[in-house]
C-alpha cells in the first residue's frame, strides 16, 4: 500500500499540470504559488487551492519575448507555460518579493496573462530582528485585504484560524515523515519522502493531511526492505522541478537523508504559532523561519543550520542543487562548502541545472565520481 | 601648388583642434581633481582613527558625511576597473574562488580587489564597518554579506521593500524607523552623538547638490546638447559618491554655469548633431570610448538616460529631512514597477525631445534589464519611437561583442526617421 501511495504522488509528480486542471473540473479555484514564503492559510481560507509551480523540463517558445536568458529556468518556464495558455485553469497567481527575478516577474506574469486574480506580497529582506516585524504584520495584513477585494467578502478571523490548523497539522506531519526518514532510512527512502511531500503542492491540505497519515501509518508498520542506500546525502538549493535527482542517487547506489530545499523543508520549517491576530500570526510564522538565501537573519544562520542538518542526519556529503543564474543561493556557495569541509570534513558537490536544456546524462557522470569519491570505490 | 595644399590642411587641423578643445567640457578636470583627493584621502585614512564605511551606490550617505565617515563605493570603484579595463582579472580571481561567472561582475571584481588589492589605484581602503542598501538590487545583500564576513566587520542594512504603485504607509513608517536606528549605528560605530545642527547642514547640502544636477542634466534639453549621457556618467561620480559636502555643491555650481554657458553660445559636444537618443541601465564601462567614437561618427547624441537621473530624487524636503530621505531612498528607479518606470522613461524622452531609445541588457544586474523587453514595446506604444536592445554585460568584457553590437546601433541610427 505504501509503495502503490508512493507511485501515485510520484506519477503527480511528473504530471502536476493535468491534476491542476481536474481541481478546476471539480469546482476548485487554484491559485499559483511559486514561493515558500506565501501566506497559503490566506487563500486557503478564502476557499481557493493554492497549487505551485516549480518550473518544467521544455523548450521555451513564448517566454523569450519577456525575459532574457540570465535569469532562472524556474521562472523563464513558468512564464512560457502561462502565455502558451497551458495554466489556463488558473484563477490567477500570487508572487513574493524574494529575488529580483521574481520582483520583476510580477510585473511581466501581470501585464502579459490574464488571469482574474494577481496577489503581491513585499516582503522585507531582514528577517528575525524586531524592526521589521511591524511591517511584515502590516504587508500581510494589506494580502488579507487583497485577497479579500477579489472576493469581494470578508475573510473572518474563525475561518483563517482554521486554515492554520489545518497548516500546522501538515508542518507537523511532514515534520514526522522526515523525522522518520532521518531515524530509519531504510523505512522511509529520499524519493518516498519527497514525492509524498511533494504532492501536498497540488492538493487541498485536508486532502494532502489524510494522505501522510495513511502513509506515515503503513510506514511505521513496514519491515525495512534491506539495508539503507551505501551512501546518505544532504540535498541544499531550491526546488526538486521532477523527481529525477532521487532516481539518479538511487540508481547510483546513494540516497538523500534530509534536505535544505525551498520545496522541501525550508517549506515547512515553523509552525504557526497562537499570537495575537492570524497577521501577526503568519508574519511572524514567516519572519521567523528558516531563510531563503534571498533574505537575511545573520550572516551565519545558514551555515548554521546546514551543519547542524549535516550533523542530525548524518549526511556523508552535501548536494547543492541550484538552477543557474539564481544569485542568492551562488553567492552563498564558496562560503558554505568552505564550512562543511572545515567544520564537518564534509564534501560538497554543485549541481547547476536548467529546465530548458536538462541533462540526465550529464548529471548522473558527476554525482556518479561525487558518490564514488564518498564511498572510497 | 604642394606646398599650398600643405598650408590649407594645417590650416583644417587646426581649425579642428580649435573645435575639439571649444566642444571640450572644462570641468571634466575639476571632477578628476576632486575624486582623485577623495580617493587619496579614503586610502590614507586606512589604519587610522578616521572612519571608512563601504556603501552601496543607493544607499543613504548623508548620515556617513554627518558623522565624518570616509564613505566608499565598490560600484564606483568597479566602474573605474571596468573603464580602465582591469575588471575581468579581478572577476576571474572571485571565479577561482568558486563565485560563479552568472553573478554581478560589480560583486565579482570588487571581492576579487578585496583578496588581491588589484585595480588602478590598489584596491580600496578597508573597511571599519559596511552600510547596504538594497533600494537598487537583492545583489547587493549577499554581496555585503560576503564582504561583511571576509572583514570581520558590521554590517548595516537599510531595508528598502519594493513599491509597487504609490508608497504605502507601513513601507514609509519602516524606512523612517531605520533611519533612526542607522543614526544609532553610526553612534555606536563612531562614539559620537548625533549632532541635529550638522545632519540639516548636510542634509541641505546634499539636496542643493542634487538639484543642481537635475539642472545640469536638464540642460541637454537644448540643441545641439552640451554633453552626452556618457559624459555624465563621468560627472556624476560626485553626486554618487560625496553629496552632502560643500566640495561637491561648488564642484556643481561651476559645471552648471558651464553647461549654461555652452547652451547659451550653441557649443554642442559633438561637431553634429542630427539624432538624439536616450540611453537605459548602466554603461558599458569598458566600451565608452568606442561607442563614444561610434556615436559621433554617426552623428547622435546619447542627451539623457535612466541612469544618472536616478541621482535626481524629486520631492525631498528640507523640512523634515530624516522623513523624506527615508521616502526618497526607497523610491528610487529600480525599487518601483514597471508601469512606473516606463513613466519615467516616457517623460524623459518628451522632455528631452528624442528620436528612439537604446537599452542596455545588462547580464550584471536583473533589476534594471528584466522587464526591459516589455518596456521597450510599451515605450514604442507610448511614443511611437524605436527601441534597440544591445546585450552586454556593465564590467566584464567577455560577454561583449563588439562587431555585432555596433553593427546593430549603425543600422538603427541609419533607420531612424
Amino acid at each position: 500500500m505504501e509503495e502503490e501511495l508512493v507511485n501515485q504522488c510520484v506519477r503527480l509528480w511528473e504530471e502536476p499540470l493535468s491534476h491542476m486542471a481536474r481541481i478546476r473540473e471539480q469546482g476548485g479555484r487554484p491559485v499559483a504559488y511559486f514561493c515558500s514564503y506565501v501566506p497559503e492559510e490566506i487563500l486557503h481560507a478564502a476557499g481557493l487551492t493554492p497549487v505551485r509551480l516549480l518550473g518544467s523540463m521544455r523548450t521555451i517558445t513564448h517566454a523569450d519575448a519577456h525575459l532574457q536568458a540570465y535569469c532562472c529556468s524556474v521562472a523563464r518556464t513558468d512564464l512560457d507555460m502561462a502565455l502558451a495558455g497551458e495554466l489556463s485553469f488558473l484563477e490567477g497567481a500570487v508572487f513574493v518579493q524574494t529575488c529580483d527575478t521574481m520582483m520583476r516577474l510580477s510585473d511581466i506574469w501581470r501585464r502579459n496573462t490574464g488571469f482574474p486574480f494577481h496577489g503581491d506580497l513585499v516582503l522585507p529582506v531582514r528577517m528575525g530582528e524586531e524592526i521589521s516585524l511591524p511591517f511584515m504584520v502590516r504587508e500581510v495584513g494589506r494580502f488579507r485585504r487583497q485577497v479579500e477585494e477579489y472576493l469581494g467578502s470578508r475573510l473572518e478571523d474563525e475561518a483563517l484560524w482554521e486554515s492554520i490548523r489545518v497548516y500546522n497539522r501538515n508542518r507537523a506531519l511532514a515534520e514526522e515523515v522526515y523525522r522518520l526518514r532521518r531515524e530509519n532510512p531504510g523505512l522511509v527512502d529520499g524519493l518516498s519522502a519527497a514525492a509524498v511531500l511533494t504532492a501536498g503542492f497540488w492538493m487541498r491540505k485536508e486532502e494532502h493531511n489524510a494522505l501522510l497519515e495513511r502513509f506515515l501509518e503503513a510506514a511505521r508498520e513496514g519491515v525495512p526492505e534491506g539495508e539503507p542506500a551505501a551512501v546518505q546525502l544532504l540535498v541544499t538549493g531550491s526546488v526538486c522541478t521532477t523527481p529525477d535527482l532521487y532516481r539518479l542517487l538511487r540508481e547510483l547506489g546513494a540516497d538523500v537523508v534530509d534536505d535544505d530545499l525551498c520545496s522541501g523543508h525550508r517549506y515547512f520549517d515553523c509552525p504557526v504559532e497562537d499570537e495575537g491576530s492570524p497577521e501577526e500570526a503568519l508574519a511572524a510564522r514567516l519572519w521567523r523561519r528558516v531563510n531563503c538565501p534571498s533574505k537575511h537573519q545573520s550572516l551565519e544562520d545558514r551555515a548554521t543550520r546546514l551543519l547542524t542538518q549535516v550533523k542530525e542526519s548524518g549526511a556523508q556529503g552535501v548536494i547543492f542543487y541550484l538552477q543557474s543564474f539564481c544569485e542568492p543561493h551562488l553567492f552563498d556557495v564558496p562560503y558554505l562548502k568552505r564550512k562543511l569541509q572545515e567544520e564537518a570534513g564534509v564534501p560538497s558537490l554543485v549541481l547547476e541545472t536548467e529546465l530548458q536544456s536538462f541533462s540526465r546524462g550529464q548529471l548522473r557522470t558527476r554525482l556518479q565520481a561525487f558518490i564514488e569519491t564518498i564511498a572510497g570505490v | 601648388m604642394a606646398t599650398r595644399r600643405l598650408k590649407v590642411n594645417g590650416n583644417r587641423e587646426r581649425q579642428e583642434g580649435d573645435d575639439r578643445e571649444r566642444r571640450r567640457i572644462k570641468s571634466t578636470a575639476a571632477m578628476r581633481d576632486l575624486m582623485l583627493k577623495y580617493y587619496m584621502e579614503a586610502k590614507a585614512a586606512e589604519g587610522t582613527e578616521k572612519k571608512i564605511a563601504w556603501i552601496t551606490s543607493g544607499g543613504p550617505v548623508e548620515p556617513l558625511i554627518c558623522f565624518d565617515v570616509i564613505p566608499v563605493y565598490p560600484e564606483n570603484h568597479g566602474a573605474m576597473c571596468g573603464a580602465a579595463h582591469m575588471n575581468v582579472e579581478l572577476c576571474e580571481v572571485a571565479e577561482g574562488m568558486g563565485f560563479s561567472r552568472d553573478l554581478c561582475s560589480y560583486a565579482r571584481g570588487d571581492i576579487g580587489s578585496a583578496v588581491t588589492k588589484g585595480g588602478p589605484i590598489g584596491g580600496l581602503p578597508r573597511p571599519d564597518f559596511l552600510v547596504c542598501c538594497n533600494n537598487i538590487c537583492n545583489t547587493v545583500l549577499k554581496w555585503y554579506e560576503e564582504l561583511s564576513r571576509f572583514f570581520g566587520v558590521p554590517l548595516y542594512i537599510y531595508d528598502t521593500p519594493f513599491v509597487r504603485g504609490p508608497l504605502p504607509d507601513h513601507t514609509r513608517d519602516f524606512a523612517v524607523r531605520q533611519m533612526e536606528e542607522y543614526i544609532a549605528f553610526l553612534e555606536r560605530m563612531t562614539g559620537k552623538e548625533f549632532d541635529e545642527h550638522r545632519f540639516l547642514d548636510v542634509a541641505v547640502k546634499s539636496f542643493a547638490a542634487i538639484s543642481l544636477w537635475a539642472q545640469i542634466l536638464s540642460c541637454n534639453t537644448a540643441r545641439p546638447a552640451p554633453m552626452t549621457c556618457f559624459d555624465a556618467f563621468i560627472l556624476m561620480a560626485p553626486i554618487v559618491t560625496l553629496r552632502g559636502t560643500q566640495e561637491v555643491v561648488d564642484f556643481y555650481e561651476g559645471l552648471l554655469r558651464e553647461m549654461r554657458q555652452r547652451v547659451e553660445e550653441g557649443i554642442g559636444i559633438l561637431p553634429a548633431e542630427r539624432r538624439r537618443l536616450l540611453w537605459d541601465n548602466i554603461p558599458i564601462w569598458y566600451e565608452m570610448r568606442n561607442l563614444g567614437r561610434l556615436f559621433m561618427e554617426l552623428e547622435t547624441c546619447l542627451v539623457a538616460d535612466t541612469y544618472t537621473n536616478a541621482w535626481t530624487f524629486e520631492g525631498v524636503d528640507p523640512e523634515r529631512p530624516l522623513q523624506s530621505m527615508a521616502e526618497a531612498y526607497t523610491e528610487v528607479y529600480l525599487n518601483i514597477n514597471l508601469e512606473r518606470m516606463s513613466d519615467r522613461q516616457v517623460s524623459l524622452a518628451e522632455k528631452f525631445q528624442v528620436d528612439g531609445m537604446v537599452m542596455h541588457s545588462n547580464r550584471s544586474c536583473k533589476p534594471y534589464s528584466l522587464g526591459q523587453y516589455d518596456l521597450a514595446r510599451e515605450f514604442t506604444r507610448r511614443t511611437g519611437l524605436p527601441v534597440l536592445i544591445i546585450e552586454a554585460d556593465h564590467t566584464d568584457s567577455r560577454w561583449y561583442h563588439r562587431t555585432e553590437v555596433e553593427g546593430r546601433i549603425r543600422d538603427f541610427v541609419e533607420n531612424l526617421l
